[in-house]
């Protein structure tokens, strides 16, 4: 790949205009003639595609406080009292 | 570099706009790779729906990591995510009997938390995403166009304590779509369909917001999301 000016700043704006839909098409889109010559615009797509993979891998971590369950608990306690009146 | 590594892998053709993919309806081989099956939850849901409540607790302990995690995910408020963590759970009680097994347990329990959450966003009147917003890219959120300078590529240089510290400086917005596509593996029909916007809509969002992210990750080490 090089870096040479064998394209212009629109056609970078048209790149990137274009690229939501291309990042959700079955295009390669490495492939694409504008990257052939754009280093700019490839680093783009490269680190937007390097975001998407990271988001991917970022697991469940967080753990409610004991507060929730409890809460939880005191809801369906309340809730089964009241169906007991109800009845 | 192969295949456009950001689409889901294994997709099934798109179903027509006006009729986004319900969870159960989604490739139950996506559905597996998000939600693989956990070991006695079969025997803990068929008690559950019985009335056992120990057997729900059980579902809580196996299930509230995930549910927490997503509500903390798409409020960045702790006492929210507590409150819509409890409320989706409430709802699970109530409806655990109408579970049928058509989809991943957990991916049927993770759609009702969504669920949860954007009534509860509604219910503020938080716009979930920005009537304004179209394809065109904003100056805001644009790249550079420095011509013939290499940037620095992030390939490699982000661990998950920074992405999650970026994704939190996200706005609601755009953070409500990366969340759903890029991290929970909703497609841009089905969140059209959750957030009531085009599926244009829900690909600008995305869009922005993975640029904005970009943007955040390339600051300098004393910036407000490095680590």
């Amino acid at each position: 790949m090089t870096s040479d000016r064998t394209h212009t700043p629109r056609d970078c704006d048209e790149f990137q205009r274009q690229l939501p839909e291309l990042f959700d098409s079955d295009r390669d889109l490495l492939a694409h003639a504008h990257l052939q010559t754009c280093e700019n615009c490839s680093s783009l797509v490269r680190d937007l595609e390097y975001i998407a993979a990271q988001a991917k891998l970022l697991l469940p971590i967080h753990d409610p406080s004991p507060a929730v369950w409890d809460n939880i608990q005191n809801a369906l306690a309340r809730q089964a009292k009241d169906d007991n009146k109800s009845s | 570099m192969t295949k456009n590594t950001l689409r889901t892998a294994g997709k099934a053709p798109s179903p027509t706009p006006a009729q986004p993919l319900t969870a159960e309806a989604r490739p139950v081989q996506q559905q597996r790779r998000r939600n693989p099956p956990i070991a006695g939850e079969l025997a803990a849901i068929a008690q559950a729906q019985q009335g056992d409540g120990a057997s729900f607790e059980v579902l809580y302990n196996m299930h509230k990591r995930r549910v927490y995690s997503l509500c903390l995910r798409m409020l960045g408020n702790v006492a929210e995510a507590e409150d819509l963590t409890q409320e989706a759970f409430l709802q699970l009680h109530r409806k655990i009997a109408t579970f049928r097994g058509d989809s991943a347990f957990s991916t049927w329990l993770h759609r009702m938390a969504v669920n949860v959450v954007l009534m509860h966003l509604r219910k503020k009147g938080l716009p979930l995403v920005s009537l304004e917003e179209t394809l065109e890219p904003s100056q805001e959120d644009g790249p550079r166009k420095d011509f013939g300078a290499r940037d620095l590529t992030l390939s490699g240089c982000i661990d998950r304590v920074t992405l999650e510290r970026a994704v939190e400086e996200l706005p609601p917005g755009y953070r409500m779509v990366f969340v759903l596509h890029d991290v929970e593996g909703y497609e841009h029909n089905e969140i059209a369909g959750m957030l009531k916007c085009s599926i244009g809509n829900s690909k600008s969002q995305l869009h922005k917001a993975r640029m904005r992210l970009r943007n955040l990750l390339r600051q300098p080490a004393d910036g407000k999301v490095q680590a």
